[in-house]
C-alpha cells in the first residue's frame, strides 16, 4: 500500500510540483479540467481506503460525495456565497454521518452482500434527491459557490482568477488527503485494515472487532469523499443527482483499477489518466465511452498493477536484499 | 504440588469448563453435551477418529461458532456465545488445523499483530506502527519462544510448512492467552520438526491450559496430561493417558488394532 522505493515519492513530489505550476502556462479550460481532475482523485483516493487498503468493494461511495455537494447547496441557498470554512465542514460533517449510518448497517454483510447493499444505500440516496424537491429534483440546482474568506475578510478574486483558486484549494486538499492517508496506514489503525484485508477471520480470531476498524474505515472514507463532493460544488456551482448515483460510484472504481489497486497513489495517478483519457477520446472520435473502454480493459489486462505498476527499468546494482512487499522497516534487527 | 483429587487431577478451580456443551448444524449433532475442564500447568489431549467433532469443540470454546445449548465457563465467569475477538481478549488463544496467517505479510508483522489485537494499553492508535512500544518486542519474544528466529523479515508465505506452524503458534502466544487450543499443530510437519514441536508444547503446558488435537498417538500418550476421547459428537471416555489406553470403549470405537 506505500511505496517501498525512494523513487515513488520523488515521482510524485515532482508531479506536484509540475501540476502546481500548470495554470501559469496553460489556458483556462486545462486549469478548470485539472480542477475536475483532482476531485475525481479525491474520490477515487477517499474509496481506495476502502477497497485497496481495507478489502472492502463499495458501490455506494459517491452517495457521500452527493451529499456533501448538495449540503453546500443547502447551506448556501440562493443567497450569497458562504465562506469554505463553513460549508466545507458542514459538507464533510454530512458525509461523515451518512457514512457512519449506512456503514453500521451495510459493513453486517460481507463480499458480494455488501456490495449489493452499499449499491442499495447510494440508490436510496439518488432517489432522495432525485424525487423530491429537497435539491431541485432531477434537474439539480445552482448554487452560490463557496468564497475563500475569514471572519469578514475575503480573498479578492477576479472572476479570471477564481478559478485558479478553486485548482490551488483542490490540489493542496489533494496533497493533504494523500499524505494523510500514508501516516493513516503506516499507524497502528491501517495495520489493522491491512490485517482485514488480507485475513479479516484470523484478524478475529487474534482479538480485533474487526467490525469496529471498518466502520471506522468507512466513515473516514466518506468524510473524504464529502471533501471531493465539497470541491465539486465550489468548482462547478452545480449540483443534480448524478453525482449521487452508482455510475459515478463505478467511474471511482474504475479509476482505482486503472491507477492501481495496490497503491495509494495509484487512484490519483487512476483519476488523472482517467479525466485525461476522456478528453483526448473526445478529440478523436465520437465513440468516447468505446475507447475509453478498450484502453482501460488494455490496462487491466497488460498491467495487474495498473499504471502505478510500471516501473522504471532499473540499472544493475548490486542485488538487493529480499525487502518483504509491506511494513517491513522495523523488521530489520541490524540495521 | 498444589492439592490433588483423587483422580490426580489439580483441584483448583478450572480455567476453561464446559458443561452439556452442544452443537447442532441442521440435523447433524456435531457436538454432543460435552463436558470439559481445562486446569492451569495441564495438556489436555482431545482425541478421537475424524468427525467426532473435535474441531467444532475449538470453535465453540474459542468463539468462532456459537453453541446450541449448554454453559462454556472461562474463570468462572459464563462466556458461551461471546464473539471469538472478545473471548480473544478474555485470553483464549487459539492456533488453526489448517495454517491461518497472514501470507503477504512479514513474519514479525503477523505476530505483531497478534500482539496488538489483545493490547489493553490505551495507544493512540494512529501512532505509527514502528513505535508501538513494547509491541515489537512481545512479538519478538513470541518468535523466540517458539524456536522461530532469524527470520522476521521474511515474507510470511514464503516459509517452509513448518515454520508457519510455528509462526502460527508464535502468533497464538504473542496474545498472553491464558488458555492455548491447539488444532493439530503437528499436521504435515517432518520427524525433526515435529521433535522440536513436541519440546515446545511440553513447555508451554507448563505455563497455560493447553487443549490439544492430534492424530499421532505416540506423540499423545507421550505428552498428554489428561485425555478426552470423543465418538460422534459424544464424550466417551475421559481420563489419563493410562487409563484411556486400558479402556474397552476407547479400544472398540477409536484406537482398534493401535492399541
Amino acid at each position: 500500500m506505500l511505496p517501498q522505493s525512494k523513487t515513488v515519492p520523488v515521482m510524485l513530489g515532482l508531479g506536484a510540483l509540475v501540476l502546481a505550476a500548470l495554470p501559469l502556462f496553460v489556458p483556462g479550460y486545462y486549469v478548470e479540467l485539472g480542477s475536475y481532475a483532482f476531485i475525481a482523485a479525491m474520490l477515487a483516493l477517499s474509496l481506495q481506503l476502502l477497497v485497496g487498503c481495507t478489502g472492502l468493494v463499495s458501490l455506494g461511495h459517491a452517495a457521500f460525495y452527493g451529499l456533501a455537494a448538495y449540503t453546500v447547496y443547502l447551506v448556501t441557498g440562493n443567497g450569497a456565497g458562504r465562506s469554505i470554512f463553513v460549508t466545507l465542514p458542514a459538507a464533510v460533517a454530512v458525509a461523515a454521518l451518512a457514512a457512519l449510518l449506512v456503514g453500521s448497517l451495510s459493513l453486517r454483510t460481507r463480499g458480494f452482500f455488501f456490495l449489493m447493499v452499499t449499491l442499495a444505500f447510494g440508490q436510496m440516496v439518488f432517489f432522495l434527491f432525485h424525487d423530491t424537491k429537497l435539491g431541485g429534483g432531477t434537474d439539480g440546482a445552482f448554487l452560490a459557490r463557496p468564497v475563500l474568506s475569514i471572519f469578514d475578510w475575503q480573498l479578492p478574486l477576479t472572476r479570471r482568477q477564481r478559478p485558479i483558486a478553486v485548482y490551488y484549494v483542490a490540489l493542496a486538499l489533494l496533497v493533504a488527503m494523500y499524505l494523510g492517508l500514508v501516516v493513516l496506514m503506516r499507524s497502528m489503525f491501517g495495520r489493522v485494515l491491512e490485517g482485514i484485508r488480507v485475513n479479516e477471520h484470523r484478524m478475529s480470531a487474534l482479538g480485533f472487532n474487526t467490525y469496529r476498524y471498518k466502520l471506522a474505515a468507512f466513515v473516514i472514507a466518506g468524510a473524504l469523499a464529502g471533501v471531493a463532493g465539497h470541491m465539486w460544488a465550489m468548482h462547478r456551482g452545480f449540483v443534480n443527482p448524478e453525482l449521487i448515483g452508482w455510475h459515478r460510484s463505478a467511474e471511482a472504481l474504475l479509476m482505482i483499477l486503472l491507477g492501481g489497486l495496490t497503491t495509494l497513489h495509484g487512484p490519483i495517478i487512476g483519476a488523472l489518466a482517467y479525466t485525461g483519457l476522456g478528453e483526448v477520446a473526445q478529440l478523436i472520435t465520437e465513440r468516447k465511452l468505446l475507447v475509453e473502454g478498450l484502453v482501460i480493459l488494455f490496462v487491466v489486462l497488460v498491467l495487474p498493477k495498473g499504471l502505478s505498476g510500471i516501473s522504471l527499468p532499473r540499472r544493475s546494482r548490486k542485488p538487493a536484499p529480499k525487502t518483504p512487499p509491506v511494513g517491513a522497516a522495523e523488521a530489520r534487527p541490524h540495521g | 504440588m498444589a492439592d490433588k483429587m483423587a483422580d490426580g487431577r489439580p483441584s483448583t478451580q478450572p480455567v476453561l469448563a464446559t458443561r452439556g456443551l452442544t452443537r447442532h448444524f441442521g440435523g447433524l449433532i456435531a457436538v454432543r453435551e460435552v463436558s470439559v475442564a481445562l486446569h492451569q500447568g495441564e495438556l489436555h489431549a482431545v482425541i478421537g477418529p475424524n468427525g467426532a467433532g473435535k474441531t467444532t469443540l475449538v470453535n465453540l470454546l474459542s468463539g468462532e461458532i456459537r453453541p446450541t445449548a449448554g454453559y462454556i465457563e472461562l474463570d468462572g465467569r459464563a462466556v458461551a456465545g461471546e464473539p471469538a475477538w472478545r473471548l480473544a481478549r478474555l485470553g483464549v488463544g487459539r492456533s488453526f488445523q489448517r495454517t491461518n496467517i497472514f501470507a503477504p505479510l512479514t513474519v514479525l508483522e503477523n505476530v505483531r499483530l497478534a500482539a496488538q489485537a489483545v493490547d489493553r494499553s490505551q495507544r493512540n492508535p494512529l501512532r505509527h506502527a514502528k513505535h508501538g512500544t513494547g509491541l515489537v518486542d512481545k512479538a519478538q519474544a513470541a518468535l523466540a519462544r517458539a524456536g522461530l528466529t532469524g527470520v522476521e523479515t521474511r515474507v510470511a508465505g514464503t516459509l517452509s510448512h513448518g515454520e508457519q506452524r510455528q509462526l502460527e503458534i508464535a502468533m497464538t502466544l504473542a496474545g498472553s492467552p491464558k488458555v492455548l487450543l491447539l488444532d493439530e499443530p503437528l499436521a504435515g510437519m517432518g520427524p525433526e520438526e515435529s521433535e522440536r514441536m513436541t519440546a515446545l508444547l511440553k513447555g508451554l503446558a507448563r505455563e497455560h491450559a493447553v487443549l490439544l488435537i492430534e492424530h499421532d498417538m505416540d506423540f499423545v500418550f507421550a505428552v498428554a496430561d489428561w485425555m478426552t476421547v470423543m465418538a460422534e459428537g459424544g464424550v466417551i471416555a475421559q481420563g489419563r493417558p493410562e487409563a484411556i489406553r486400558a479402556n474397552t470403549a476407547v479400544q472398540q470405537a477409536y484406537l482398534g488394532s493401535h492399541a
